[in-house]
């Protein structure tokens, strides 16, 4: 099942090499012995590819998952409840039955699910979805993420920090509270003095307020190209593209590390050395809290 | 420890230079100013982004030795005040910043201005009333958590966020003006009055714990239709209520509640009540 | 160049118990007879251990680090260690970031660890936050006992095949040996269910049983001349009455070395949560009649944690008992994992029973060479608090203590009571250093023998071994002063070792086109290269 995502358009090779078309020991014709399920506000490219296509209603996908997680417990729902997300109850009493009857449920939501009316806690359904199941069958889910290796951020910032997003270091060790440090959120407050970006383009893809602090604020950008977001930085630092000119490694969405072997050479420095380079540069300065100044390690944080 | 208070005087702190980032003060309570002189208090660090400054580079301070605070200014940056506090008053005139009164056990904080998100999150006990809107996550749990506020009441006149008194346990939240999405949100027990009703999700994933709201809800599906009327538990909330100011209507010939319980998607045995007035 | 006098040293791999004498260390970090100038310790009032060594933990890998991303809210009540300029910032707690878990294992005197669970597929990964983890030595186990490629090999009889495909795994994920976790009950929660049964073939095999897994397994590591024997996790953990299945799994082992992890887990009796009870007697009189294998504890201690293991279905059942956070990561075609945070209460019968079987196999497994000291990290408690389980060990007061907090039912569950025996110093080195080092085939470690590593824990001398053993007065690695007075020194960067064992040249031939049949990645990705191992240690295998 896929859950606000569009594969088709935005994760091209999923199909082929990940979910539906590859033939395995245990179901040996490939798509035919699987059957897809999409589940958007809209029709996609990628519903071409589904067997079942249910079109639920904008901003009605908690509530739709909530009458899911109702109906495979044989709960009772509502006519007017099931109308409102746009479904019919045979839709949704055959989607339980197939959910039931499958041997390996697997669940993937995108942005469409987790980006909209009621964010974190429409991930947090569907992952109870997928764990409810399991009373029934094998069942699991995964997010499908944005742009290229954000996963490895995720992966990294986990173990180093213990938070994989929305972290503070200014009391000198990691905090934690999305909403109060995430990028967007403290962009649009206008809670930070600078700005260094690396692998993204915010000016881009956030809301004008975010964008108007970044004009404001001194912006760094590392990109291989020119961006939005380089065009209104401060500094543009042209780097060699990760995969293509620079080595490194990469995490599929499920957190699989790839190597990265770059085919070509690039003039440019790689994203790695020019931070190494910029620390370096850092640590040549007086430290920013005097030593001595501070205990080594707090028992009780704020 | 020994305190030398006296009970007429109090700390007032202006704010003098607002803050570019935000400013982490959660030395800004009753527990830690109590007995301190003005000069100790000027002192006391504060920090500005990941500087550590003295207090006194951002406020004018009047007054020592009581644990009564009064603060002044456009502190929409100023975080964590009344961090843990279990004493004494905090009184706010403008707007403050996120984390207000986060883990107090007791005292009292009054906001004549906005408040921004985390309003008395993880609270224990005491008192927080804001005369003006709040954010979201209103007496809520830090993310991860298991419980939001144990007890204590909080009263914000006007509007508030996302997830009010998510995860709390015990406790009154009152709120005049309208909740956004998921008020009580995985609520495990406690109070919430919407006195102007809320968006959408209220209660979701409820275990236990009562919501009362004078105006209509969109309840979700897993909420079931129990009864019409007005069960004892609504005097007595009103009971409560009322020494803060806040009329719950009750009388039969005013009209009645419906009682919805839920949420069945936890399962929970969790209360909504919607107030529903003679035509 | 260091030389420490006047302490008292316990170095059970050389036989000396408590004798006051020198220790000199060489500039290459190796303990020599003797050196000439350099700095000295006076340790006198001292003791003198070699350095912990962890033969069971899980410290980093994809397991753990779902397990940080579950938990804040043990980040922010936790111990934080602040930056400075030398060291990173990080979070202790239940599960510890990299950083933290460095500066916590050598902060107690720890210096090798074995992280025990790296799946082959995400082993780049462990490797990467392994590198991240300063101070210590490190080794990996390579999760195998599900993995379908190896299994189809013993399906189908063709043992020198799946020797050379374990061979080869091995040294695909830069591993140092094998762990089988639940022998093909992880590859049956693909299905959604498990494998209980030693002799019933295993979901999606015609033949293929768990018990034939065990078996095969451990012949392939000594044949293949791992320096540590196959580390098992059995079959049925968690369960009561599974030391059934766990006295059967040490009946398919019979004749060959294993190490039988976290044996704590699977010593009860009992047939349902309300009648379980320790076994922990029969289990030890086997260890105590079979010095070819060793184990860990797997001790419990009350308090909060969170339990990770490559354990699919028990995690499910886990997520069912307690009905709070569970991840569950499938990998592949290979292994899998679940994740789910745990409270144990004194309180609650069960856990009472796990606490006391922990101590239990401790105490009454005679050789402190056969059983080590560890939690599981971090699941029967995190590996910080070992200083408690030491004074477990080593007062039998306390543990009498204790064992009131215990609900009065609880007597006729275990054995613990009755048991009288207490550590010295001298077998508490044994079973936190020089067992575990010999155990896992590190002859420079766990030994202050001429040659070895000089990685040294010096304590002083303190009545309450808890406080003792929490606050080394110095920690030593590779010859260098790394805690001194609670503080840290430096922060150098361990190794990693790693085994490469020998195989028929056409193995990687013979894999390719299985893998590629059901992989979702190239098959030229698919191994580590060396060159991403930063300080590699590598113990080459002979060709047998």
């Amino acid at each position: 099942m896929y859950w606000g995502g569009n594969p088709a358009e935005c994760h091209p090779r999923h199909f082929t090499k990940y979910t539906i078309m590859q033939k395995s020991k245990f179901l040996p014709r490939g798509r035919k012995d699987r059957t897809m399920v999409l589940v958007d506000i809209r029709e996609t490219k990628s519903v071409k590819a589904a067997d079942i296509f249910l079109q639920v209603k904008p901003g009605k996908d908690f509530e739709l998952i909530t009458i899911l997680r109702a109906l495979i417990k044989d709960q009772e729902v509502r006519d007017d409840h099931i109308a409102e997300t746009g479904l019919t109850r045979a839709t949704l009493e055959d989607l339980v039955k197939r959910m039931k009857a499958a041997r390996f449920g697997c669940i993937f939501f995108g942005m469409g699910l987790s980006m909209t009316r009621g964010k974190h806690m429409n991930s947090a359904a569907l992952l109870t979805l997928a764990a409810e199941m399991n009373a029934f069958t094998k069942f699991v889910a995964m997010p499908m993420r944005g742009h290229g290796n954000v996963t490895g951020a995720d992966v990294i910032m986990r173990w180093q920090t213990g938070y994989p997003f929305g972290i503070t270091f200014n009391r000198g060790y990691p905090r934690y509270n999305p909403g109060e440090f995430s990028t967007v959120d403290v962009l649009v407050r206008g809670d930070c003095d600078a700005a260094f970006i690396i692998g993204a383009d915010p000016g881009g893809t956030m809301p004008q307020p975010a964008i108007d602090h970044l004009r404001r604020i001194p912006t760094i950008v590392l990109d291989p190209h020119i961006t939005h977001t380089s065009k209104l930085a401060r500094v543009h630092i042209t780097t060699a593209p990760q995969g293509i000119a620079a080595p490194g490694t990469a995490y599929r969405m499920d957190e699989i590390p790839l190597p990265l072997k770059p085919p070509l050479k690039s003039p440019y420095p790689t994203d790695e050395e020019v931070v190494r380079r910029i620390n370096e540069a850092i640590a040549r300065k007086p430290f920013w809290l005097p030593d001595g100044n501070q205990p080594h390690m707090l028992t009780s944080q704020v | 420890m020994t305190r030398e208070t006296s009970a007429d005087s109090r700390v007032i702190l202006r704010l003098k230079r607002s803050p570019t980032v935000p400013l982490e003060a959660e030395v800004i309570t009753p527990d830690v100013l109590g007995s301190l002189s003005n000069s100790e208090i000027r002192s006391l660090t504060v920090y500005h982004g990941k500087r550590r400054l003295p207090l006194g580079d951002f406020f004018d301070v009047e007054g020592e030795h009581s644990c009564d605070l009064e603060l002044h200014g456009n502190m929409e940056k100023v975080r964590w005040v009344g961090r843990a506090m279990s004493q004494g008053s905090v009184t706010v005139h403008g707007s403050i910043g996120m984390h207000l009164g986060a883990y107090m056990s007791g005292g009292r904080i009054e906001v004549h201005g906005n408040a921004s998100d985390w309003v008395g999150a993880e609270m224990k006990n005491g008192f927080i009333h804001i005369r003006g809107d709040a954010g979201g996550q209103v007496g809520a749990a830090y993310r991860g958590s298991l419980a939001g506020m144990r007890n204590g009441i909080i009263i914000i006149d006007g509007s508030a966020g996302l997830e009010v008194g998510m995860r709390m346990r015990r406790g009154t939240i009152i709120l005049g003006g309208p909740a956004r999405d998921f008020a009580g949100l995985q609520m495990k027990g406690g109070t919430i009055v919407l006195l102007a009703g809320a968006e959408i999700r209220t209660g979701a994933w409820m275990n236990r714990g009562t919501i009362i709201s004078l105006k209509p809800l969109t309840l979700m599906p897993t909420f079931a239709f129990a009864a019409e009327f007005t069960p004892a538990v609504i005097p007595l909330i009103a009971r409560h209520v009322a020494k803060f100011g806040v009329q719950l209507p009750s009388a039969a010939s005013e009209g009645h509640y419906r009682m919805f319980s839920g949420d069945l998607a936890v399962p929970g045995k969790g209360e909504i009540f919607v107030w529903q007035p003679v035509a | 160049m260091l030389r420490i006098i006047n302490g008292k040293v316990y170095d059970p791999a050389n036989g000396v118990d408590g004798e006051v004498k020198d220790v000199c260390i060489d500039d290459h970090g190796r303990i020599v007879e003797s050196i000439e100038g350099g700095r000295t310790i006076d340790a006198g009032g001292m003791i003198v251990f070699p350095g912990g060594v962890d033969v069971h933990t899980h410290v980093a890998g994809g397991a753990i680090n779902f397990a940080r991303a579950m938990t804040p809210e043990d980040h922010r009540r936790t111990q934080a260690f602040i930056r400075t300029k030398t060291r990173r910032s990080g979070l202790g707690g239940m599960a510890p970031t990299t950083f933290a878990t460095g500066y916590l294992y050598a902060g107690m005197g720890w210096t090798t660890v074995n992280e025990a669970a790296v799946p082959v597929l995400s082993a780049r990964h462990t490797h990467e936050e392994l590198s991240d983890i300063p101070i210590v030595d490190k080794s990996t186990l390579t999760l195998i006992a599900n993995n379908e490629i190896l299994l189809d090999q013993l399906e189908a009889g063709a043992f020198e095949r799946a020797k050379d495909v374990l061979a080869w795994y091995i040294w695909a994920a830069k591993s140092y040996g094998v762990k089988a976790v639940n022998p093909g009950g992880v590859a049956a929660w693909k299905w959604g269910s498990d494998a209980k049964q030693l002799t019933s073939p295993i979901e999606g095999y015609a033949r293929l049983t768990p018990g034939v897994i065990i078996t095969q397994l451990a012949r392939i590591c000594e044949q293949l001349g791992l320096p540590h024997p196959l580390h098992l996790h059995c079959n049925n953990l968690g369960a009561p009455g599974n030391i059934s299945t766990t006295l059967d799994t040490l009946k398919h082992l019979e004749g060959s070395r294993a190490h039988i992890a976290h044996s704590q887990y699977h010593a009860y009796g009992g047939s349902g949560w309300d009648s379980i009870r320790s076994e922990t007697t029969q289990l030890a009189d086997y260890f105590n009649t079979h010095a070819n294998i060793t184990t860990d504890a797997g001790a419990v201690l009350f308090g909060d944690t969170v339990t990770i293991t490559a354990d699919g279905p028990w995690q499910h059942l886990l997520y069912k008992l307690t009905g709070r956070k569970w991840g569950n990561l499938d990998v592949e075609n290979e292994t899998g994992c679940g994740i789910v945070p745990y409270t144990y209460r004194p309180s609650n019968l069960v856990n009472a029973v796990q606490w006391a079987s922990g101590l239990e196999l401790l105490l009454l497994i005679r050789s402190p060479w056969q059983v080590f000291l560890s939690t599981d990290h971090p699941n029967g408690g995190c590996f910080w608090r070992y200083p408690e389980i030491i004074k477990l060990l080593m007062r039998a007061d306390f543990r009498q203590e204790c064992l009131k907090r215990l609900p009065d039912k609880i007597k006729k569950h275990i054995t613990l009571p009755e048991i009288d025996r207490e550590y010295s110093l001298y077998e508490i080195a044994t079973a936190m250093s020089a067992g575990p080092a010999r155990a896992l085939g590190l002859t420079q470690k766990g030994s202050l023998g001429i040659g070895c590593d000089a990685d040294i824990v010096i304590y002083e001398e303190d009545d309450d071994v808890q406080r003792m053993f929490g606050h080394p007065r110095y920690v030593i690695k590779q010859g260098e002063i790394v805690i001194e007075d609670g503080d840290i020194r430096e922060t150098p960067e361990g190794r990693e070792f790693l085994f490469k064992p020998s195989y028929s040249p056409d193995t990687e031939e013979f894999i390719r086109p299985l893998f590629e049949d059901c992989y979702t990645m190239s098959f030229e990705n698919y191994p580590v290269e060396l060159s991403r191992i930063e300080r590699a240690d590598v113990i080459e295998g002979v060709t047998p």
